[in-house]
């Protein structure tokens, strides 16, 4: 061991009390940095999750256009060329087509206007969680062709149940009336009120049949085998539909351009994050600056006597900078540890905040959330710690560089 | 005389005294100033959803929250306007709408609505309607065809001014009734999805298309005080048969902006105690550091006689500076900063997406509430001299011999 | 051969607002290998003298040259490389650094030269034992008396050595017995590695030890003895 470590770490314990109280502040920034990353990256791991899972899927291919209006003229007329594509991509796990288009649909004793999705049963249970969030009835099978899925709260509005009626009336991909009866199948529940209010879902080949679209959907939806891979699966389709002619036609969306207000929404929640961790550490930097800057009040005559035996003004900066730097990082370490048992606690057991269940459920976050340990949820914060606390020691570091010997060793 | 020998003791070491005054100040400005950060979304958030036709109160059919239906409408509203008349504050506003759900249609598009038949110069004066209008006009009285649309919803139809929309509702026959509307004016809201949900019609116009007579579906009203709500609400409650009618406050109408609210609330408390205890050590250490450099000083006191108490309170009184001036120039720069933003506001418009996600304004002013900053100041203060105690215990044992005897 | 040459060294320091004279123009030429004692009551500008000689302190005007080199014109950084390669001090009190042991103290010097640990080790040893203290390796300041702790002093200021050894009233500490036990070290230190000392006093008994003995009144050369 260096001496200058040597001689930093016995002076870090000449002082006990002062140095653990440092090396606690330091610990606490940390460990609640640590929880909080975890658990903020925790809950956008399972916002975007259930968002992809619910709505969107990592990627769509549409015409151009579509996701701003929603038009039923724009399709993609071939869907299963684009299924090809999808099919050629090692990374995308499953992939399913939807249509979509706004009608009125009656009950015996109500009216709403409401999209209808059509959705092909068996492929739309590998891409969303539709199959999962039925509450009463069952799912759609593969043949079904007049049976419907509906929203609980689209059930409630419509005062329909299981089994009962429903007339739809809407518009075709070619101008003229498109209209239908179905029987409700099932009631499905997502806890995102919109959602649940706002849509059935019927059998794609009905859908095609009742709006005349020819074979043609609005949206090829895929899902990755994880989120990682979609810039990837985003390049390889994007160059996949150029290849079957699309000249401009067809585009492929991923999540966050299909749920802008998504990402924005984690970014805003990072940031002010953000701002609320920086200013603790600052607080925390200033708390333990005192500390630091003892140390060099103290041993003014000490430094006199090193400076006087030879030692270079350089040097004592230096040895205050590791004094401090093994206090910082002995106050990491315990954090970064004490951080990630709490957080690795709360990843088992979960975390239920009382009276917030509803509000979670809005964003697609169930009642008990999991924050999320990583690497960098436990890193960040600790870094954050390291360099603010290392600028902070740089003053009275740099500062022993003033004294001269004389004065300092007739100092105090 | 404890003051003046404390006042003194922490001017002795003033490098120190401002270095920890500086956690200090840093701490408790941020505490007040993200609280009033805080605050202002949620202020923003409150402040939008009333004006985005909730009110602070509304009164409806029993039924009409669950199933917001033609059937469900106060076929009477006289006894509501009675009992108002009788139990309103002076200053209170009301007006009341046709509101049921609909479909607008144009030769290209259709989409699900909210559709509002209202009274224009009553409506005005409680909800957002009456400032919003960017183009053409707002409605007249006696508008029997003219429709004031939101921006996003026209863009949407590819529509403009002077064009036609079909509005299609179930009456109270349960027939679809249809009508034709020319828009006479579009309307730019806060979030992109209240001008794609609201489209609003004189309310005569709606109740005869809905063949409604005189009904209509709910009553807004807006107090002079916001305090005063849940009171008033309740008095009226008492004033309408209940078997007919339901009144509710904003907090029931809106209860996502009511669970925001509780866990801003949480969040800003569980803040001012992260600040606390991440200053609290800076204080205990300066404090320690403090009272170990007067060791000797304390062992000729105690050997003068002075007894451990006055030690204490000597040692508390130092503290009791330092949190003082600390808290003052904290609370004096929040102040500024938030005087400083208040007239503009934060302009968070870049991330208008994720704001309208989240539900939030998108500029925020914050507020401060005196609530908060009390809480925040005593907080520091409080437990300030509480961890304080620790030092001015250790120095108030230190024994004269082993005081006068330490280098 | 002078190791040492000052030439009409003046300086003066602020005081609250009065200035205090503190060397008055002193010039003073110390042979090599001198065992020399700077006598002289207290305020009488010896510190100061012994400070300027090892660049701790710079003078107002006059010329200071140690072991050939001007002082007057050196910065912070070739002062300290002066100090550590031709200089050794010895102070009055709080002479150690009080994390380090004896022997890592003596070390510390020659760490901060370059030379390599095992030499380091060996040499820090060596001279431990010539001052005698060969049982006090580990000890550290807090846990030695005030003569062992001068005399590691002297053995961290001899150990790589400098042409000469500064001692600032080495002795005013230190009760009489383990004084003189001191000086008699540094005598033989002396004689035997032909390092020169300089030492600052008012202790008569100390001035006996002296080969030259000059005395210094009110910041000017009150007389200069050979014995």
């Amino acid at each position: 061991m260096s001496i200058d470590i040597k001689m930093a770490w016995r002076n870090i314990w000449r002082n006990p009390r002062r140095s653990i109280l440092t090396i606690s502040a330091i610990a606490f920034a940390s460990v609640l940095l640590v929880f909080m990353l975890s658990w903020q990256f925790g809950s956008y791991d399972t916002m975007i999750n259930s968002a992809v899972k619910i709505h969107t899927g990592h990627l769509q291919v549409q015409a151009r256009g579509y996701n701003d209006k929603k038009s039923i003229r724009l399709v993609v007329s071939d869907p299963a060329a684009v299924g090809n594509v999808l099919d050629d991509t090692p990374e995308v796990a499953a992939h399913t087509c939807r249509a979509t288009a706004f009608s009125l649909v009656s009950s015996s004793e109500r009216t709403y206007g409401v999209m209808v999705v059509g959705i092909d049963p068996v492929r739309e249970a590998g891409v969303s969680t539709l199959k999962k969030m039925i509450r009463q009835g069952s799912y759609l099978s593969e043949d079904d062709t007049d049976q419907a899925l509906v929203g609980e709260l689209l059930a409630r509005n419509l005062k329909v149940g299981l089994g009962d009626e429903l007339v739809v009336l809407g518009q075709g991909r070619d101008g003229s009336v498109a209209a239908t009866v179905v029987k409700v199948k099932g009631i499905y529940r997502s806890g995102m009120d919109e959602f649940d209010r706002s849509s059935i879902n019927i059998p794609l080949k009905n859908f095609q049949d009742v709006y005349a679209m020819r074979g043609a959907v609005h949206e090829v939806v895929a899902l990755g085998k994880s989120l990682e891979y979609v810039p990837e699966i985003k390049k390889a389709v994007a160059a996949g539909i150029e290849d079957i002619g699309n000249e401009g036609h067809l585009v492929v969306l991923d999540w966050m351009e299909l749920m802008p207000g998504l990402i924005e929404a984690i970014q805003m929640d990072l940031y002010s994050g953000f701002i609320f961790y920086l200013i603790l550490i600052v607080v925390v930097a200033f708390s333990i600056l005192n500390t630091f800057l003892m140390a060099i009040f103290e041993r003014t005559r000490e430094f006199g006597v090193l400076l006087a035996i030879g030692t270079t003004p350089g040097r004592l900066s230096k040895l205050l900078l590791i004094e401090s730097t093994i206090m910082t990082i002995a106050g990491i370490v315990v954090g970064i540890i004490a951080g990630s048992l709490v957080t690795g606690y709360f990843q088992v057991h979960g975390i239920v905040i009382s009276g917030t269940s509803e509000l979670m459920r809005q964003f697609g976050l169930p009642e008990r959330m999991y924050p999320q340990l990583s690497m960098l949820s436990a890193s960040i914060g600790p870094a954050a710690v390291l360099v603010i606390t290392f600028l902070t020691a740089l003053y009275p570091a740099l500062k022993v560089r003033r004294l001269r010997p004389v004065e300092a060793m007739a100092g105090i | 005389m404890h003051f003046q020998l404390a006042w003194r003791n922490i001017w002795r070491n003033p490098k120190r005294t401002v270095v920890i005054m500086t956690a200090i100040i840093i701490g408790v400005w941020s505490m007040i100033f993200l609280g009033a950060l805080m605050r202002g979304i949620s202020d923003g958030m409150v402040r939008n959803g009333i004006a985005t036709l909730t009110g602070h109160i509304q009164v409806h059919h029993k039924g009409y929250r669950n199933d917001p239906v033609v059937e469900n409408s106060m076929i009477d509203p006289e006894v509501v306007k009675t009992a108002m008349e009788r139990v309103l504050p002076a200053g209170a506003q009301w007006a009341s709408r046709v509101r049921v759900n609909a479909v607008a249609n144009n030769a290209r598009h259709t989409a699900g609505v909210t559709f509002v038949g209202i009274d224009p110069a009553r409506e005005a004066r409680i909800s957002f309607i009456g400032k919003a209008v960017t183009e053409g006009r707002y409605l007249r009285d006696d508008d029997k065809y003219g429709i004031v649309a939101g921006k996003a919803l026209v863009d949407k139809f590819e529509t403009k001014l002077g064009r036609k929309i079909i509005m299609m509702s179930q009456d109270t026959d349960r027939e679809i009734a249809s009508r034709a509307f020319r828009i006479v004016g579009i309307f730019e809201a806060e979030m992109q999805s209240t001008e794609k949900q609201f489209i609003f019609v004189t309310k005569t116009a709606a109740q005869h298309m809905l063949k409604l007579e005189n009904g209509i579906s709910e009553i807004s009203i807006i107090l002079p005080d916001q305090e005063g709500v849940k009171q008033v609400a309740d008095n009226l409650r008492a004033a309408v048969p209940s078997a007919d009618y339901e009144v509710q406050t904003w907090r029931e109408l809106l209860p996502l902006i009511t669970a925001y609210l509780a866990i801003y609330d949480g969040f800003m408390y569980i803040w001012f105690i992260v600040v606390f205890i991440a200053m609290g050590f800076g204080i205990v250490n300066t404090t320690l550091m403090a009272v170990f450099e007067r060791i000797r000083e304390f062992g000729l006191f105690k050997a003068l006689g002075m007894k451990p108490r006055w030690i204490i309170k000597e040692v508390l009184a130092e503290s009791f500076f330092i949190l003082l001036i600390g808290t003052a120039i904290g609370n004096v720069l929040s102040f500024l900063s938030v005087f400083a933003l208040s007239g503009n506001g934060i302009d968070l418009s870049a991330l208008a997406s994720g704001l309208e996600f989240a539900g939030m304004s998108r500029i925020i002013y914050p507020a401060i509430y005196s609530h908060d900053v009390i809480v925040a100041n005593l907080v520091v203060f409080i437990l300030g001299l509480l961890v304080s105690v620790y030092p001015a215990v250790k120095a108030a044992r230190f024994t004269p011999v082993e005081a006068l005897t330490h280098t | 051969m002078n190791i040492v040459e000052c030439a009409d060294v003046k300086k003066t320091y602020q005081q609250g607002k009065i200035v205090v004279t503190a060397l008055g123009g002193v010039s003073l030429s110390i042979e090599k290998g001198g065992f020399v004692a700077l006598a002289g009551p207290s305020g009488s500008g010896k510190t100061t003298m012994l400070n300027i000689i090892g660049g701790l302190d710079s003078a107002d005007s006059g010329r200071v040259t140690v072991n050939g080199s001007t002082l007057g014109k050196m910065n912070q950084s070739e002062l300290a490389s002066l100090r550590l390669h031709n200089i050794g001090f010895v102070f009055q009190a709080y002479n150690l650094i009080p994390v380090l042991s004896a022997l890592e103290n003596v070390e510390f010097v020659m760490l901060l030269q370059g030379v390599p640990p095992a030499e380091r080790r060996e040499r820090a040893k060596n001279i431990l034992d010539d001052v005698g203290l060969e049982d006090t390796y580990n000890r550290r300041p807090a846990e030695m008396s005030g003569g062992q702790q001068q005399r590691v002093a002297v053995a961290r200021a001899i150990v790589s050595d400098p042409a000469i050894v500064l001692a600032d009233e080495p002795t005013a500490n230190l009760d009489s017995k383990t004084g003189q036990g001191l000086l008699e070290m540094m005598k033989e230190m002396n004689e035997k590695k032909k390092v020169t000392f300089i030492f600052s006093t008012h202790d008569k008994m100390v001035m006996d030890y002296a080969r030259r003995l000059v005395l210094i009144r009110d910041g000017l050369v009150a007389g200069d003895e050979i014995r």
